[in-house]
């Protein structure tokens, strides 16, 4: 294997790192509630890239077995998919709690910036 | 009880719960009130007697192994999801449903249940808790996991109307999510190295090289997941927001048990999956467990004390208490493990009544503020008894809980380095209950009259349908009574203890686990030597429990004291309070913070 394709082996763990990191710093910039909610959803994009990423096999299709690919011939693993379609669901179902709170605290507040709401502090 | 009724039980404690809140959505707004109480407090009280089955079947005959749909290993290879229920794990699910039946006893009269769903969220709650608890997959705990965070913000923000609800759940949303991702990433990470998701097939792939930084990374992303949840430094600022506003049944569950089950999850990780690979850095690990836990006890202990909004004090001392579960659990013994468990549970019932007992002072005075409170409390004195007895149990005052816990967890300092810890930990409690017991009889003697600093909102709202409640109802001081009650046989009880004590040593042993999952041996797990209380350790809970009165009187007469104590401990307290900025976007950077310097320790110190 060469130098090269080393690397592009690594490349999409950097890519899952840097969705880690600039989706949080998204946050942490944050003067919208949606935007911190699409922000959220970056962050869950690198688990969904490291997941898909570990399963990635150059030369294999889809584990659905026939007459091309018979049974035993090489194919991606069909767990880390499961987990990403669970990782997706998980996802939805906070975006979607999101959401409502932020319309809700929209109509009680008058705004949606959350450098203007805070519970307690002191 | 026989084996193949046992290994029904593990997961009905789940689908009942989790079937019955189905049900009980679509029906409730037909029904009346005490049909939907009735569903939930039966619930509560069958997992109950479910997982004390369980407790007393597993203890006799070692782990119980689920696989669902009848999936089970071949050739000693999971490829099934299953549920691996120990004398710990369902013995927490005992605890969670018994928190949840004191959370059902205190609504059901009078609370204002704000729309119908109540009782089918709690019994969600319920059913991931007790899933998280006698899970054995990584991935379905992290399921579980994320099923306890949705139903916490659903029900932080049950009173819909109120602006401070919503942002306290939208803070807990936030971090909480982005934890969930950590754990994510940590499991990703090893899914890649084990290709397993099974604690006992990861235990037993790992356990066959030493770590390398891959496996340290994917330890340390769980951690700090985990850590968020927990509520330990530096993830800890989501939680006094969240338990400020939320309405007092589930400050109970969020203090009482939420916190501590993301702890033991750490727990669970380490000794089922990590212990074999992680032996040789153990020692860094012990370090970075008791510094972090130091700080956070700290912390949490001065921000208690700095409170005057008394869930919010309340939360604090759950905060500073996490740490003190983090320090026992990172002595990584079976000492540890079993003092850090007695610990938990005889805090979840001291905090819980303290919880109740502030709810029951709001219902009637419509305030959670000391100073507005101050001697009020004298026109409720059973509720301002038991708040006062709560804050006595938590500076260990024998004969509660938190004394007993105390005695194996001083019992595991053997080492005499980890005598500082004890000294440090010693003081944070102290300080804690200190915080706790000012603000009892700041309400209800009046002393101190209404001059403690800190923020409280002007208005607050009552949480019962009756806004002028003359009388507390009798189910609402019940709560507190029992779970008080059930705190002091926890600490008198010698077969709870030795009990407690034979399942740590076995949570600790993995390849006990490893077996008894993998091929279904069961061989017997190293004996439990039987830690006696002696009368020093008694001593010990004693002076606590005196220092935290000084504390407490110190705050109440600091007026009499000169302006030199407020002007050195002044200036670095205001910083303090300054980072606990009730705005999430710092929180996640401090997150980040967290999650970098965790990651980076473990990866390159502990290496």
């Amino acid at each position: 294997m060469t130098a090269l394709s080393q690397w592009t082996l690594f490349f999409p763990y950097a890519v899952a790192f840097w969705l880690f990191v600039v989706g949080c710093f998204g946050i942490t910039q944050s003067r919208n509630l949606i935007h911190t909610i699409l922000c959220l959803t970056v962050v869950q994009s690198s688990t969904y890239m490291l997941l898909m990423s570990v399963d990635f096999h150059a030369k294999s299709g889809a584990p659905i077995f026939g007459s091309t690919n018979p049974p035993g011939s090489p194919s991606v693993d069909p767990i880390l998919h499961a987990l990403t379609l669970t990782d997706i669901v998980v996802g939805a179902t906070v975006s979607a709690l999101m959401l409502a709170l932020t319309v809700q605290i929209h109509r009680r507040r008058g705004t949606i910036d959350p450098q203007r709401l805070r519970p307690m502090s002191d | 009880m026989s084996a193949y009724a046992a290994n029904l039980l593990s997961p009905l404690c789940v689908a009942i719960p989790l079937m019955s809140a189905a049900v009980l959505a679509p029906f409730t707004k037909h029904c009346p009130r005490w049909v939907s109480s009735t569903v939930a407090a039966a619930n509560a009280l069958a997992v109950i007697a479910m997982c004390i089955a369980l407790v007393c079947y597993t203890s006799q005959h070692g782990p119980i192994v689920h696989w669902m749909g009848g999936w089970r290993p071949k050739h000693d290879l999971a490829i099934g999801i299953g549920f691996s229920v120990d004398t710990m794990g369902a013995g927490l699910a005992a605890f969670v449903a018994l928190l949840v039946f004191a959370a059902t006893l205190y609504t059901w009269t009078k609370f204002d249940l704000a729309g119908t769903l109540f009782h089918s969220l709690l019994l969600a709650f319920l059913g991931a808790m007790c899933g998280y608890a006698l899970t054995g997959d990584i991935f379905n705990m992290f399921v579980w996991f994320e099923l306890m965070t949705a139903a916490a913000i659903a029900l932080t923000a049950h009173k819909i109307e109120e602006a401070e609800s919503i942002e306290g759940a939208i803070n807990l949303a936030v971090t909480n999510t982005i934890a969930g991702f950590c754990v994510l990433l940590g499991i990703g990470l090893i899914y890649a190295r084990t290709d397993a998701l099974n604690f006992a097939q990861l235990g037993e792939i790992l356990a066959q090289r030493p770590a390398d930084a891959l496996v340290l990374a994917s330890f340390a992303l769980i951690v700090a997941g985990f850590f968020v949840k927990g509520a330990v430094a530096p993830f800890h600022f989501w939680l006094d927001d969240a338990h400020a506003v939320a309405p007092t049944p589930i400050c109970i569950l969020f203090s009482g048990i939420m916190v501590q089950l993301a702890l033991y999850g750490v727990a669970r990780v380490y000794w089922t999956v990590f212990s074999g690979a992680l032996s040789t850095q153990a020692h860094e690990i012990k370090a970075l467990f008791v510094g972090v836990g130091i700080a956070t006890a700290l912390i949490g202990a001065i921000m208690a004390y700095a409170q005057r909004h008394l869930k919010r004090l309340l939360a604090f001392s759950t905060v500073s208490h996490s740490g003190m579960f983090v320090a026992a659990l990172g002595l990584f013994s079976a000492a540890g493990i079993a003092g850090a468990a007695i610990f938990v549970v005889a805090h979840g019932l001291v905090k819980s009544a303290l919880f109740v007992c502030a709810g029951n002072y709001l219902n009637r005075f419509r305030s959670l503020d000391e100073n507005e409170l101050t001697g009020k409390g004298a026109n409720a004195p059973l509720n301002s008894a038991l708040y006062l007895i709560g804050g006595l149990a938590l500076a260990g005052m024998p004969p509660f809980a938190i004394s007993a816990a105390k005695v194996l967890y001083d019992a595991a300092m053997t080492d005499r380095a980890l005598l500082a810890v004890a000294g440090f930990m010693a003081l944070a409690s102290a300080i804690d209950a200190g915080a706790v017991l000012r603000s009892g009889l700041h309400v209800t003697f009046g002393i101190g009259k209404g001059q403690i600093t800190g923020y409280s909102p002007r208005e607050e709202a009552s949480e019962c349908d009756d806004p002028y409640l003359v009388r507390t109802p009798w189910t609402m001081l019940a709560a507190p009574v029992m779970l008080l009650a059930v705190a002091v046989w926890v600490g008198m009880s010698g077969t709870l203890w030795h009990g407690v004590e034979r399942a740590a040593y076995a949570f600790v042993d993995r390849q006990y686990y490893a077996a008894a999952v993998l091929s279904g041996m069961h061989r017997m797990p190293a004996q439990a030597p039987f830690v006696l209380r002696t009368a020093q350790d008694v001593g010990v809970n004693l002076s606590v429990t005196a220092a935290a009165i000084v504390l407490a009187l110190l705050g109440l007469f600091r007026r009499r004291f000169p302006q030199v104590l407020s002007s050195i401990f002044g200036p670095p307290l205001k910083q303090l309070r300054d980072l606990h900025s009730g705005i999430f976007t710092d929180y996640i950077a401090y997150m980040m913070f967290g999650i970098a310097a965790y990651t980076t320790y473990l990866v390159i110190a502990a290496r």
